[in-house]
């Protein structure tokens, strides 16, 4: 029993950065209506980038490596640089010439091609093999029997408070109102004087921001980083997101958790090798049954939806 | 024929009929992101034909692209009953479904993969991509490659006009998820081992991205598609490194921003037609 | 003999909390040139859309030739002789132009063994020539080959009339044809259409140029805020009070009286 609860509250933890990337998808998805398959690369840079300036000081080379505040913050830097990338040469071109079945999915296929070329440069730059960053976060504390990291602990206080800044950016500052009208129509914000053209990029800056901050936790919590820790995460991600209803923040917030827990519950009772088809196959009857998710439509439905 | 030049043939017919299969959705309007789900089906289907029911090489493989289209006809229904994005994620599941499924099964050899029994050489595989692309220039030549085109560009026009839209689609689920076990199928025969880690969502995005690439509106796109990024990488000696995906990463990018309908358009194919046709004289 | 050819009768449409239709009623005769005026948002384009089946109605009935069609599924009206061109032209851009027009024939032969055939393969294809023929009587000077997205305008708006006169329509439900020709253009499309009607095609014009509509159309209803305002002659809308207020506005109107 005490497992069990143990796997639960493990679960939750390691749903903090699911839900801190699914976020990221949804806010890209929500506003822009670009699913935004390039994010689970711009996590997996975070690590990376980190791991190697703490390692050995990349890209300058210092002995002994970076410390470790500076080697994270770096890692955040370049996931934002990459995620302004991507918007630089996929949304900025998008221009609806003809409105037919597949051209909604231009910006997802550069996208797709961005995630290729990242992954591999990523490849290129630092091989296959898994590596460690080099400082160690352990301390746990208990709550009765069940140990709790606070590096973990850490993870789920973190992603709630910058998810929740988010949100209130969204709903208050002048900038969210001028998202949330981006999201609602591009071409009448445009007309009410929004410069759509400048804004957009703050989307990808802000889910750019998202990915750094769950690679930093991520980093924290388990240590291991490779060029392929972005797929496992990422599309765990999608799936939290669709669960929770795409566009919705608290959407993601819910679905990220409940993907974690989902994620532990099959590890405890099937085994390891049972997680993929358990949120897998979670994730596609939802689409079949209930494509809006918990927290019910949000953007999507602009053209041909 | 050499070894080497052998391999790239197996493999680059094998693309073909994969890429064709993908192609029958995204020429009618619908992206398959998990092409490679059906792939495996085929493969494991026609596997388990040849291993443990002892069926002769064409009826496993037979098996396998029943079994394929099979299951594409099945989750085309509620598949189609998604639009846009939810479609895309929809088809991405599917296969990530289909590999988890298959990791879990012991049956199927689950980690560690199925040797498959029987072998057919690299000439039958060339036989069998000759016709599968006849079959589908004479598909998209025909009055159904036309309402499939036209259903891409425009579906509830074309229900004006009177077409079946929803069979239509169902149309190219199927036979699209019956071409991908096809080449599942013919995999799992001439590398004699398969295994689940292959069948992943990098292979569905590949294929996916270079039928985009090549053309989705005519039957000479997945051909372009396909043999490009099949050969074009052993020519330039770049073999399977990394720089060969960072490229075609960089062309997806370029094309998406220049030429999102492909390469090869239906536009394209009519001048190049018009130049023969001038050239020729009356 | 003058049996109406097509019957919207009490026909309402809501969205959401926006009543878009207010009972409206109108007949067609077989060979009619009936006009459908309104400012915009007046709810003309929704009444095609009810008829082409794409909004269910809320109340009432569609009779085509003595059926009723209220609740039939889109794809068949086209057989049961209904066709129409749309506000914003829809032709498949990335089509030819005869592909277009042989799209507009597609109820004509849709049995599987038609199907299967290949269009351009086969030499002596009738259903190709009578496309091929259609273009040419309706002045259109294009390579039939060329790809409808990058064509003008203007010839965009014919080949869509033409694709929708392909199917042999009895009733043919035209969405702002002459919006965005020039003069000339215009008067050609009159012509064109007179001459459609004679072959007992009844036509059902929505139409802001009230010229055209003066020159070609017999009858005009007049829809305001969903509901019918108005039915007689072009003549009759002129002068009818109703109608002026819709379009000028009050204040107008008493200016209008003093001369």
């Amino acid at each position: 029993m005490t497992l069990l609860l143990q796997q639960i509250t493990t679960g939750f933890m390691l749903g903090s950065i699911y839900v801190t990337v699914a976020v990221a998808f949804t806010l890209t998805i929500g506003i822009l209506n670009f699913l935004n398959f390039t994010i689970p690369a711009i996590f997996m840079i975070t690590g990376m980038i980190a791991w190697a300036a703490a390692a050995y000081g990349f890209p300058f080379g210092v002995d002994g490596g970076i410390s470790w505040p500076l080697a994270l913050f770096m890692g955040v830097t370049a996931a934002v640089f990459a995620s302004l990338i991507v918007e630089r040469f996929t949304f900025r071109y998008l221009r609806i010439r003809h409105g037919d079945a597949t051209e909604h999915a231009i910006p997802l296929v550069s996208s797709l091609g961005f995630l290729i070329i990242f992954e591999n440069l990523i490849l290129i730059a630092f091989g296959s093999e898994a590596h460690s960053f080099p400082e160690k976060f352990k301390s746990d504390f208990y709550i009765g029997e069940i140990i709790i990291g606070l590096p973990q602990l850490a993870s789920l206080a973190i992603s709630l408070v910058v998810v929740a800044f988010l949100s209130w950016v969204l709903k208050t500052t002048s900038i969210g109102r001028a998202l949330r009208a981006i999201a609602e129509n591009p071409d009448t914000a445009s007309l009410l004087g929004i410069e759509v053209q400048r804004i957009v990029p703050l989307v990808f800056l802000f889910s750019g921001l998202l990915c750094g901050v769950a690679g930093v936790l991520f980093v924290v919590n388990y240590s291991d980083v490779s060029a392929f820790m972005g797929e496992e995460v990422g599309t765990k991600a999608i799936a939290a997101m669709v669960l929770g209803g795409l566009g919705s923040i608290w959407g993601a917030i819910a679905g990220g958790l409940i993907v974690g827990l989902l994620e532990a519950l099959s590890i405890h009772f099937f085994g390891a090798d049972t997680v993929n088809v358990a949120v897998w196959g979670t994730l596609l009857i939802v689409i079949i049954i209930k494509p809006s998710g918990l927290f019910g439509a949000s953007r999507i439905g602009k053209g041909k939806l | 024929m050499g070894g080497y030049v052998e391999g790239i043939i197996a493999i680059l017919c094998i693309n073909l009929i994969f890429a064709y299969g993908v192609f029958l959705t995204a020429a009618s309007g619908q992206l398959n992101l998990g092409g490679a789900g059906f792939q495996a089906i085929g493969a494991y289907v026609a596997g388990v034909c040849s291993n443990s029911l002892g069926f002769p090489i064409f009826f496993s493989v037979l098996g396998g692209v029943l079994g394929a289209g099979l299951i594409g006809f099945l989750i085309s229904f509620p598949v189609l009953r998604t639009r846009g994005v939810y479609m895309v994620l929809a088809t991405f599941a599917f296969a990530l479904v289909v590999s988890g499924i298959i990791l879990n099964t012991d049956f199927l050899g689950g980690a560690t993969g199925m040797v498959v029994a029987a072998y057919t050489p690299v000439e039958v595989l060339i036989w069998v991509t000759l016709l599968t692309i006849l079959l589908v220039f004479w598909l998209m030549a025909s009055r159904i490659g036309l309402v499939m085109r036209a259903v891409h560009d425009d579906d509830v026009v074309s229900e004006i006009m009177g077409v079946n839209v929803r069979g239509v689609q169902v149309f190219a689920f199927t036979l699209g998820g019956a071409l991908a076990g096809l080449s599942g199928a013919l995999y799992a025969h001439h590398y004699s081992f398969i295994e689940a880690q292959y069948f992943s969502a990098l292979l569905s995005i590949f294929v996916l991205l270079f039928v985009l690439i090549g053309g989705t509106q005519t039957a000479w796109g997945p051909l372009f598609g396909a043999s490009f990024f099949t050969l074009v990488p052993e020519v330039l000696r770049l073999g399977d490194t990394e720089w060969r995906y960072v490229i075609f990463g960089i062309l997806i990018v370029l094309m998406m921003i220049f030429r999102p309908e492909g390469i090869i358009t239906r536009t394209l194919v009519h001048r190049v037609i018009m130049v023969f046709s001038r050239s020729g004289g009356h | 003999m003058n049996d109406p050819i097509l019957q919207i009768s009490n026909v309402s449409k809501s969205f959401g909390g926006l009543k878009v239709l207010e009972d409206v009623s109108f007949n067609l005769t077989p060979g009619q040139r009936f006009g459908l005026i309104g400012p915009n948002g007046a709810g003309k384009t929704t009444v095609f859309n009810i008829l082409s089946g794409i909004y269910a109605v809320d109340h009432g009935s569609v009779v085509l030739a003595g059926k009723d069609i209220t609740n039939l599924p889109i794809r068949e009206r086209i057989g049961l002789g209904l066709s129409r061109s749309f506000q914003n032209i829809r032709l498949m851009p990335h089509l030819s132009v005869i592909e277009n027009v042989l799209m507009g024939q597609h109820c004509q032969s849709s049995q599987i063994t038609e199907m299967l055939k290949p269009i351009n393969w086969m030499k002596g294809n009738k259903w190709k020539q009578r496309a091929m023929e259609t273009l040419e009587n309706a002045g259109l000077k294009v390579d039939p080959g060329s790809t409808v997205g990058e064509l003008p305008y203007g010839v965009r708006k014919k080949i869509e009339v033409v694709r929708a006169l392909m199917s042999k329509p009895s009733v043919l439900m035209l969405d702002e044809p002459a919006a965005g020709l020039n003069a000339r253009e215009t008067s050609e499309l009159a012509d064109f259409l007179h001459e459609i009607s004679t072959r007992n095609v009844t036509l059902l014009l929505v139409e802001h140029d009230m010229n055209f509509i003066h020159a070609l159309c017999e009858r005009v209803a007049v829809l305001n805020f969903g509901s019918k305002i108005f039915e007689g002659t072009p003549k009759e809308v002129n002068r009818d009070k109703a109608v002026l207020e819709a379009y000028l506005g009050t204040s107008t109107l008493e200016g209008s009286d003093a001369a």
